[in-house]
């Protein structure tokens, strides 16, 4: 790789197996820095496991993941992949359910993470302001004060964006972000998802084709564990590979 | 007096000869024993080898009776009687004949005294006597006897009897014996070293101590050989421990294995943590202990099949209060495992004081069939029937129910919920009756353990509690959802128990292995056998 | 910065419990010692003790509460550091008996006599000094817990398999004193304490002393959870009870926000068992057993976990129906506390403090709701197992 400019993400080579199936084999995927990827795949392709490996929930096999150029993602646990950057939301909206819209941001706000520096910490006005501009942005600002638990299922869904928003992190990783959202949510959503992607890299794993079309990112499209095809959408719709193996006809 | 006197070795090299001729000199038996109170210490010890050179049937009683101190002369008509304490007096017997003799108050008897020398001589002549009787077990008994005492002067007898012996194993004891004799006497180096060879091969106990009490007074070239024969008893006997031990382990592997199969049902297939698994045992016990009162008073021919009985019943009454559990209780807090805890802790509390209050807070007597009484010697190890049949029947009911679970509808569907409860409820498995099924089978199978359990522990109110954390221990061991995990976990654990306990003492042996769990489950929090793969972090 | 921590630690009715708390710790005290026997608001004497005994059950609760109702670690061991505080305290009162035991001897507490000690063991030595027991009351079970909860979470044991060794950890301990040769008075434990910090046990004064000590205790003990609670790491810990993968996706080190919340509980539960062993006269190894532990979780769900008033409520009225049920129906202590155990979690899993609020703000959102229509759905029940 060009060591001046080196990708934001780099997977080369990954492979990962459970109980003998090959969840991830031979896996390499490079996402460079302000990029928005696509990654769609039939179910059991790995696209959750990828996710997994990334954050460092899943430790790999084989291969090598490195973030900026020179961070090994491998050696690192979950806490510390987030410190660096990496957020990530999950195909089921977790949110914290007894906490307040408000709280579940704060908790997210890109702050010292140690267990004093949070037990003595004080919410200043920049802070604040912050957190403000958040709930405008995912619409939540009139129901900041409600438990978590209490809104609806597009609602958490944007909540848990907001927190992404919040965390500030350099790579965003998406799972299923429309996932059973009524159509205005799905196109509200993308919007959100693009102005995101304005400042940082993203990647979203997602089924809808038309939410592809309208983030007009680039995709990429895992089958067994690997690669297939990369290109537009319309590039990738056109490969009989992925035909045959995802899309059918 | 007597030419025998003179004569000693030559009489007793024709003992064999002697013997065959019992009527010919039973004249002289009596003789030797009215000699027998006469002279000093070394005159009654030379009496008492003659008598044995008799080879008279009736002398081994007598010599019996006189090593015992039991022998006595009668005042006032010097006969030489056997006197047992009757009350205040003695019932007097005659010393060869046995013929009964009335009682006599201790003023009119004395006691013929006998010293260590001479209970040693009398040992010893007594072994000479058997050794040449009829009767292969009691010549058995005499060779081992000897092989104790290895007194060198019953070399020849030794050899007269061992030319003439024709039982295999007889045989063989009177060679080790007379190993044992050669290695105290001044034979040569040669004979020595094979007979300390013969002793090593014995491998107990008693030719360990033998040969280490050889080994100081033993010639510079002997010595060598019998440290190679001392270390090859210790091998041996290590061994032995060894075995021993892993029999403990296993005994003890199974009845965690009873106690915890049940657990692992419940736990595994519910994610349930059911505290009152214990109390659950524990009615089982007392099934068994109240079959046995009906049994007793009206029934007492059936004792033997009370277990045979009460097996079938545990199962039914402990299945049916797992059942009346789930609907009542668990079942409302399916998803809060921790609730669920709290819920059967308190429920626990009410069973042992239920029971209290109806068969009191004592032990009860559960008693064991006679078939599961005694015990046998296998190899050098001494096995009880009770424990056998635990282990026996742990392993039965871990076959059964393995079966259960690979071979049945229910056995599918319950693995089919234990993987994913969901998913096995979108297909149509009505999940609230396996549920319900799943309960009572592992409450069944605490209950049959229960009646186990009856046979070798007491059969209290507080039997639950004393097993509930050692289930637990075994199950979060052997790992969640895995029957084999429970299996592999109870008898490692019951080992490695037994194993620990000669070292620690039973007590920290127990704490090591606590400790171990504790740090076990940091290497593999989710026990030996795991489900693994995606599903389990959900 | 700590200052407003600490500020905050007295929102909303933090204020009144400190301050019914230290009201408490001046009236019953004042009221044994200065009202005339017999007057109708005099505490009697032996109650003094018997509601100090409460007041340390109650910071124990409290103690438990802090892991279990806001961090979702549910120790089934919290008796263990109870009964370490309890130990390094009594070990303090064993050496100020001195020669006043019934061998005399100046330095070996009478059970090592008996037992044949030639010599103090290494671990009794300091215990003369009050200071350096009580360092030893903090530091005892908090390294315990630390050493403990460092392997436990960072291995990420969790739910039941933490609760089951935390169980394994206290039945272990309870094995251990036991023995004769551990040095802590094997069975028997250790009692005949004659006096505290030169003051004789027995006094009135000493006794009321005592009870106010625990009152002031369990104030400060409420204060720092208060702190914890309504600062950012007391949000860290309930966002780790609720969802605790997706708390370390935020970046959240959670086995240390666990460690801390283990090791201040355990401290606190220490600090306790210090209070509580002069105020009964003994300790002994079965404060270790398991049951004694789950107890300490019925207090708490009692009177309702994730709050900071419940606990105290909950140990206080479960400790005084034993103490009245033990007294007038003893048979049935055991159906009580068992029927206790599936009542609460079946009907009220919020405990009554949980339930009182529960009712409360219902009924307030009732009332708004009836002016600006709307209003919000309840909590779904959580799902199955999976």
């Amino acid at each position: 790789m060009d060591q001046n400019h080196p990708p934001l993400l780099y997977l080369d080579g990954v492979s990962v197996s459970f109980d003998g199936f090959k969840a991830i084999n031979n896996l390499s995927l490079i996402v460079q820095h302000g990029e928005l990827q696509a990654i769609i795949g039939p179910n059991g392709a790995g696209k959750t496991t990828m996710m997994d490996i990334v954050t460092g929930k899943t430790r790999p096999d084989e291969g090598e993941v490195f973030f900026t150029g020179d961070i090994d993602l491998t050696r690192l646990d979950e806490a510390a992949i987030a410190e660096l950057g990496i957020g990530r939301k999950f195909q089921k909206p977790t949110v914290f359910e007894s906490h307040t819209v408000w709280d579940n941001l704060e908790l997210a706000l890109k702050k010292p993470r140690g267990v004093f520096s949070a037990w003595f910490y004080n919410s200043s006005k920049e802070d604040e302001e912050r957190l403000e501009e958040i709930l405008a942005t995912i619409r939540l600002t009139v129901r900041r004060d409600e438990l978590a638990a209490n809104l609806s299922h597009g609602q958490k869904q944007w909540l848990e964006i907001g927190m992404l928003l919040a965390q500030d992190p350099k790579l965003l990783l998406v799972d299923e972000p429309v996932a059973g959202m009524t159509d205005a949510e799905t196109v509200e959503t993308a919007r959100l998802l693009k102005e995101i992607a304005a400042s940082r890299s993203v990647i979203v794993v997602e089924h809808d084709m038309s939410f592809i079309r309208d983030l007009a990112a680039r995709v990429t499209v895992l089958a067994e564990g690997s690669v297939l095809a990369q290109g537009s959408l319309d590039h990738v719709s056109a490969d009989p590979r992925v035909i045959e193996s995802y899309l059918g006809r | 007096m007597y030419p025998t006197r003179l004569f000693p070795k030559l009489l007793l090299a024709l003992a064999l000869l002697l013997a065959a001729l019992p009527g010919a000199l039973a004249q002289d038996v009596e003789a030797l024993v009215n000699a027998l109170p006469d002279g000093s210490y070394s005159d009654r010890e030379k009496v008492i080898f003659d008598l044995a050179a008799t080879g008279d049937d009736r002398v081994a009683g007598l010599l019996n009776a006189l090593g015992e101190g039991d022998l006595y002369v009668h005042e006032e008509d010097g006969r030489v009687v056997v006197g047992k304490r009757s009350g205040r007096d003695y019932a007097l017997t005659d010393a060869l004949t046995g013929e009964e003799l009335g009682t006599a108050p201790s003023s009119a008897l004395e006691k013929i005294r006998v010293n260590n020398r001479l209970r040693r001589a009398v040992r010893s002549a007594i072994g000479q006597l058997t050794l040449m009787s009829p009767s292969p077990p009691v010549r058995l008994r005499a060779a081992s006897s000897l092989l104790r005492n290895a007194d060198p002067d019953s070399l020849e007898l030794l050899d007269t009897a061992l030319a003439a012996e024709t039982d295999p194993q007889v045989k063989k004891m009177m060679e080790t014996a007379r190993a044992a004799i050669i290695i105290k006497t001044d034979a040569g180096l040669e004979e020595k070293a094979a007979a300390i060879n013969l002793l090593a091969a014995r491998g107990d106990r008693e030719a360990l101590a033998m040969l280490t009490g050889a080994l100081p007074s033993a010639a510079p070239e002997l010595q060598p050989v019998i440290e190679r024969g001392i270390a090859g008893i210790e091998r041996k006997l290590a061994l032995r421990d060894a075995l021993q031990n892993v029999w403990y382990g296993l005994s003890l592997g199974s009845v965690l294995l009873l106690a915890a199969i049940g657990l692992a049902i419940t736990f595994g297939a519910m994610g349930v943590i059911n505290m009152a698994h214990g109390e659950i045992v524990m009615l089982g016990a007392y099934t068994t202990f109240a079959v046995q009162q009906v049994i007793r008073t009206s029934f007492p021919g059936l004792f033997d099949y009370s277990l045979a009985i009460a097996l079938p019943l545990a199962f039914l009454v402990t299945a049916l209060v797992g059942i009346a559990i789930e609907r009542g209780i668990i079942r409302w807090l399916y998803g809060r495992p921790l609730e669920t805890l709290l819920a059967t802790w308190g429920l626990s509390l009410i069973l042992q004081q239920t029971v209290r209050t109806i068969f009191g807070p004592n032990n009860r007597e559960v008693g064991n069939p006679s078939w599961m009484s005694g015990a046998f010697d296998l190899a050098g190890l001494s096995i009880t029937w009770n424990r056998l049949w635990i282990v026996v029947f742990a392993l039965a009911v871990f076959a059964v129910l393995l079966a259960v679970l690979n071979r049945t509808p229910l056995g599918l569907q319950m693995r089919a919920v234990t993987q994913n409860r969901r998913m096995a409820s979108s297909m149509g498995i009505r999940t609230p009756w396996v549920d319900a099924m799943t309960f009572g089978l592992g409450s069944g199978i605490a209950g049959m353990a229960g009646v186990a359990l009856s046979q070798i522990d007491n059969v209290s109110p507080n039997l639950g509690q004393s097993y509930i954390i050692d289930s637990f221990m075994v199950v979060v061991f052997g790992g969640v959802g895995n029957l084999w995990g429970t299996l592999v976990g109870a008898l490692t654990l019951g080992v490695a128990n037994k194993f620990l306990e000669p070292y620690a003492g039973a007590v920290l042996a127990k704490i090591f292995i606590l400790v171990f769990i504790i740090l076990f489950i940091q290497r593999r929090p989710r026990g030996l056998f795991a489900l693994k793969g995606r599903a389990v972090d959900a | 910065m700590i200052t407003k921590t600490l500020l905050r630690a007295f929102d909303g009715k933090a204020i009144w419990v400190v301050a019914i708390l230290l009201i408490i710790a001046v009236a019953v005290p004042a009221s044994n010692l200065y009202l005339p026997v017999g007057h109708p608001l005099r505490v009697a004497n032996h109650f003094v003790p018997l509601f100090g005994k409460y007041l340390t059950y109650a910071m124990l609760a409290l103690a438990l509460d802090l892991v279990w109702g806001y961090c979702g670690i549910l120790s089934l061991g919290h008796g263990a550091f109870f009964a370490l505080g309890g130990y390094a305290m009594g070990m303090y009162l064993m050496r100020q008996i001195g020669d006043r035991g019934v061998y005399a001897n100046p330095i070996l507490p009478d059970f090592m006599v008996f037992l044949n000690y030639q010599e103090l063991p290494w671990f009794w030595h300091g215990f003369d000094m009050f200071w350096f027991a009580a360092i030893m009351v903090v530091l005892v079970p908090g390294l315990l817990a630390f050493v403990f909860g460092w392997f436990a979470f960072r291995s990420r044991v969790t739910g039941v398999y933490l609760s089951i060794i935390t169980q394994a950890m206290t039945y272990a301990l309870l094995l251990a004193f036991f023995r004769n040769d551990m040095g802590f008075g094997g069975n028997n434990g250790l009692t005949d304490f004659k006096d505290i910090l030169g003051a004789p046990l027995q006094a009135d004064t000493t006794r009321a002393a005592l009870f106010a000590a625990s009152a002031i205790a369990l104030a400060l003990a409420f204060i720092v959870c208060s702190a914890i609670v309504n600062s950012k790491l007391g949000k860290v810990l309930v966002a780790v009870r609720d969802a605790e993968s997706r708390t370390r996706f935020l970046g959240y080190r959670v086995d240390n926000y666990k460690l801390f919340a283990f090791t201040a509980s355990a401290v606190m539960a220490g600090i306790a068992g210090a209070l509580y062993v002069p105020q009964v006269g003994i300790i002994n190894p079965g404060e270790f057993a398991p049951a004694n532990s789950i107890e300490i979780v019925i207090w708490t769900a009692v009177g309702g976990r994730g709050t900071l008033v419940g606990p105290i409520v909950g140990a206080v009225l479960v400790n005084a129906g034993k103490s009245w049920f033990t007294g007038v129906w003893p048979e049935f202590w055991l159906f009580a506390l068992g029927g206790l155990f599936v009542a609460v979690t079946l009907f009220l899993p919020k405990g009554i403090v949980g339930a009182l609020t529960q009712g409360w703000t219902a009924l307030k959102a009732r009332r708004t709701s009836a002016r600006a229509e709307g209003g919000s759905d309840i909590a779904p029940e959580p799902s199955p197992a999976e």
